[in-house]
């Protein structure tokens, strides 16, 4: 698998080709749960990607010696230590932002893009790929995050790493805030659109009708 | 996988090294850390509290400005100053039986359900060393959340000087509101007791008349979030009150009417409040 | 030449195939069959033939909603005239005040003056939700090369009906954008939309700019006024409901409510939502003509007056929303404007008979359970509708499955 990719398609085809979220349509609770502003996006795709690069570096680097037997376990014990690691960074230094994230870093454990990396490709590649692969991963993840974040402070409080940039009715200024821009479901609808958005340019990611009644099939056969 | 990697000594071996190594970096990281972690967290409660009492501004030396905050203890029954260790954590003493009451229903107007016995207070000295604030942790349920706050008071326990919540999920732009600092400036200047004593302040649905008899004991509600300002108006009503501190505020009042008339406190207090905006 | 010939020979033939405008067929085609009926019609024997066809359908269901608009339209001018009259508010200041000025004045006890009110609020929300519509409408149907449907005739007035008359007109047309879009045309259009597009459009706006779509300030068009609905009085637990039908259930300086004037519709409340016996009207009517069905108006009123009693019985002393009994909970609110209009859609309501009737209990309940118990939503048709929608696949599967497995075992087969 990593013998016939070149390093630039690792890092950078996750992005669009194979974006995780837009294409695999994996790791999503995350991308709803911290996108309402962006100090905490950048954090979290931060905190993904670093997660992710050296869970495949270290995964693939005892790749020979795991027993497949126990290697989900060995592969989650690394990940988990990865993030308490990072967790714990994130108490010491951005208090205020890991407050906000509360849960969610701790969570990265579950996010099946960690998981999925480490099982489908770090278990097969040698480390260096492997930590190009993360780090690609990673960016396709955060490229989501980062539309996320930025549409949904924008829109729903009016400013942009906290710093105000549309000024608010209740300050007295024009902008009346969206609401729902600040409720989690509004995450779905804007991945909604960004999947839209790069489908209608790669149509080939563009999935096949699960089937197509024949013509001239009437509605209860179909069924 | 090659099989030879599959027998069960070399996969507990594997396993145990895999833990072991994880351990210790997870164990290094945490106690290395925790210092500055703990810092973090004490300066983290210190700016809430500095902004509640409206002396926060941006980009100040909080450690600094937090040396002439006093942190005192006080036994909420009585009213008393008590000794405590400096590590206690009057959230976790609300959840022990053994250092907090249940409350019953009809008294629990902040649907708190258990009130630790003994509760922080931070008196803020000016500096001349006098007292200048009484910063007086709160908190109680809105609509959707528990509001986490400090309400500061004027040297006189009854002028409010500020209102902050520090942690809450209400409704994004509805009772979300209650961090607007426009609706927070409503609050320095207004009176918690009536003149018989008795706790008077009062969110209100809706605009304050500013010209009634009472005005001065009321805040408005905010717009389209009578659920949340329900909660705002009970849980300061109730911290204030008898079963809040009450009994600690009442001994302020005592010992100040010794050493002033009554009547001098609604001459000061707009200066006051005026004084609090401008921090 | 007629005009039908002129169309004919001179103007369609460049909408056509190889004619000169043939990206624009899609809005000729519009305007062509508005004036006539479509070209295109049914002729081989294997058809019903009836003259009854989408067209025909959603005209009635406009119909329909006549009384509601002409009431709604009285009723928004009557209120914001009322308090002008009588307490002392001002208009809001702008050109909508200014035409009231100029041509019928103030007068609460003035017919015409009420309905001009209520136009200068009305059709400014009407244009831009049509305006909307017809550009995303059209958008769509250019881009993926089909025709304009007419369901939108219907989507646009019910989307009307359902806001509050004071709403910013730029927040109107994100509603209806947002419905329009999300609401029907992601899912392929009309007949594909398994959410009613009008309600995804009000829950857009009712979740991204709640201060302007409840609270109490809202509903009645005048200036810096602010006064509370009668379900947001009952949330308070401010009527009384053993005045009986005709009786002052609550009294205070502007508000004098029994359950008749709710019936009536006199009161605050969305455009078209507030009369109960307007709606009525239409509600036969769609009957009368079999558009509607009753299985599902039934039902919801069914589910609402069972989930209502249960309240009622259980009782509590700290909400006073379990003491309405369920005639108060059909007139107030926008259950009866939903339960007819909005219930009753055909593309995004049960489809098979028995499902019908599941799903119209199943909005009547939920409209009640949200409407007592949650405190954060006084109303509660606008979510219970939508719900039913997303549940109507699944309640239509399990009816079809008991129908396979029914018919299975009278034919002796193994099920």
């Amino acid at each position: 698998m990593a013998d016939n990719m070149k390093p630039k398609e690792l890092l950078f085809g996750p992005i669009l080709d194979n974006n995780p979220i837009a294409l695999q349509i994996i790791g999503i609770c995350s991308a709803l749960a911290v996108t309402s502003n962006l100090n905490t996006t950048v954090t979290m795709a931060l905190a993904l990607t670093l997660v992710t690069a050296f869970s495949n570096f270290f995964v693939s680097s005892i790749r020979n010696q795991i027993p497949s037997s126990i290697r989900i376990i060995v592969q989650m014990t690394i990940i988990a230590s990865l993030v308490i690691v990072v967790d714990q960074f994130l108490r010491a230094y951005a208090y205020s932002i890991s407050k906000q994230l509360s849960v969610f870093v701790g969570l990265i454990i579950t996010n099946c893009i960690v998981m999925g990396r480490a099982e489908a490709f770090a278990m097969k590649s040698p480390p260096i790929p492997s930590f190009i692969d993360g780090i690609g991963n990673g960016l396709g993840y955060s490229f989501i995050l980062i539309i996320l974040g930025f549409t949904r402070e924008l829109l729903g409080a009016g400013s942009l790493f906290g710093i105000p940039v549309l000024s608010k009715v209740t300050d007295g200024g024009w902008y009346i805030p969206n609401g729902l821009m600040l409720l989690p479901p509004s995450a779905f609808f804007l991945i909604g659109f960004i999947i839209w958005g790069i489908r209608a340019v790669k149509k080939t990611q563009v999935e096949k009708d699960s089937f197509t009644p024949a013509a001239h099939t009437r509605a209860s056969e179909a069924f | 996988m090659a099989a030879k990697h599959d027998s069960v000594a070399r996969t507990l071996i594997v396993a145990l090294l895999v833990c072991l190594v994880c351990g210790v970096v997870v164990a290094t990281a945490a106690v290395m850390l925790r210092p500055v972690q703990e810092k973090n967290k004490l300066l983290d409660k210190q700016v809430n509290i500095l902004q509640a009492a409206g002396l926060y501004t941006a980009g100040m030396d909080v450690q600094n400005a937090f040396k002439s905050i006093d942190r005192k203890f006080v036994d909420l029954a009585s009213g008393e100053y008590v000794d405590m260790p400096s590590s206690y954590d009057q959230r976790k003493a609300a959840k022990d039986p053994e250092r907090s009451e249940r409350l019953d229903g009809k008294v629990d107007i902040a649907s708190i359900k258990r009130q630790a016995n003994v509760a922080e207070v931070y008196l803020a000295n000016d500096e001349n060393g006098e007292l200048s604030k009484i910063i007086l942790p709160i908190h109680g349920y809105g609509l959707w959340s528990t509001l986490y706050g400090f309400l500061a008071l004027e040297p006189d326990a009854d002028t409010v000087a500020g209102l902050g919540f520090y942690e809450h999920a209400e409704t994004p732009g509805l009772g979300g509101e209650v961090d607007n600092p426009k609706w927070k400036a409503l609050w320095p200047g207004k009176e918690v007791f009536n003149d018989e004593g008795d706790v008077a302040i009062q969110v209100i649905k809706g605009t304050v008349d500013s010209g009634a008899a009472d005005a001065a004991y009321k805040v408005d509600g905010l717009a389209g979030a009578s659920l949340t300002t329900n909660g705002v108006n009970n849980l300061v009503r109730y911290w204030v009150g008898e079963n809040g501190f009450g009994p600690y505020l009442d001994k302020i009042h005592a010992s100040a009417q010794v050493e002033a008339p009554a009547a001098d406190t609604t001459e000061s207090a707009p200066a006051e409040g005026e004084e609090v905006n401008n921090g | 030449m007629g005009m039908r010939q002129i169309l004919d020979t001179k103007v369609a033939p460049h909408f056509h195939e190889g004619g000169k405008f043939e990206k624009f067929y899609t809005f000729y085609e519009m305007f062509d069959t508005m004036l006539y009926s479509p070209s295109s019609v049914t002729r081989s024997a294997a058809h019903v033939r009836d003259g009854i066809d989408l067209k025909r359908v959603m005209m009635t269901v406009w119909f329909a909603t006549f009384p509601a608009i002409l009431f709604g339209l009285y009723n928004t001018g009557y209120q914001a005239n009322m308090q002008i009259t009588e307490f002392g508010y001002q208009a809001i200041p702008g050109w909508r005040a200014d035409i009231v000025a100029l041509l019928t004045g103030f007068d609460s006890g003035n017919v015409l003056a009420n309905f001009l009110h209520g136009a200068v609020y009305y059709v400014p929300i009407m244009v831009t939700v049509y305006l909307g519509g017809f550009i995303w409408e059209g958008l769509f149907a250019w881009k993926r090369g089909h025709e304009i449907n007419e369901g939108f005739f219907v989507t646009g007035i019910l989307f009307t009906l359902i806001l509050p008359p004071a709403i910013p007109l730029w927040q109107v047309f994100l509603g209806i954008s947002f419905g329009v879009i999300i609401g029907k045309e992601v899912f392929g259009g009309t007949g594909k939309n398994f959410l009613n597009p009008a309600l995804v459009g009000r829950a857009f706006l009712y979740f991204a700019y709640p201060a302007q779509m409840s609270g109490d300030a809202v509903w009645t068009a005048v200036d810096s006024f602010s006064g509370a609905t009668p379900l947001s009085l009952a949330a308070a637990g401010a009527i009384d409901y053993s005045a009986g039908l005709t009786g002052a259930a609550f009294t205070s300086g502007s508000v004098d409510l029994s359950w008749m004037s709710t019936a009536m519709g006199g009161i605050q409340g969305c455009i078209g939502e507030t009369s109960t016996i307007a709606i009525a009207l239409g509600a036969i009517f769609l009957l009368f003509t079999k558009i509607a069905s009753w299985r599902i108006m039934l039902s919801v009123i069914l589910g609402t007056v069972f989930m209502s009693s249960i309240f009622n019985a259980i009782g509590s002393e700290s909400n006073p929303m379990f003491a309405m009994p369920w005639y108060w909970h059909l007139t107030i609110g926008g259950l009866a404007f939903g339960l007819v209009y909005m219930a009753t859609d055909p593309v995004s309501a049960s489809m098979t008979n028995t499902g019908k009737w599941v799903f119209g209990i199943v909005i009547g309940v939920m409209t009640v359970l949200i409407r007592v118990v949650n405190p954060a939503f006084p109303e509660g048709i606008m979510l219970a509708i939508l719900f039913g929608n997303l549940c109507a696949p699944l309640i239509d599967y399990f009816v079809m499955r008991a129908n396979i497995r029914r018919r299975l075992r009278r034919s002796g087969g193994a099920v």
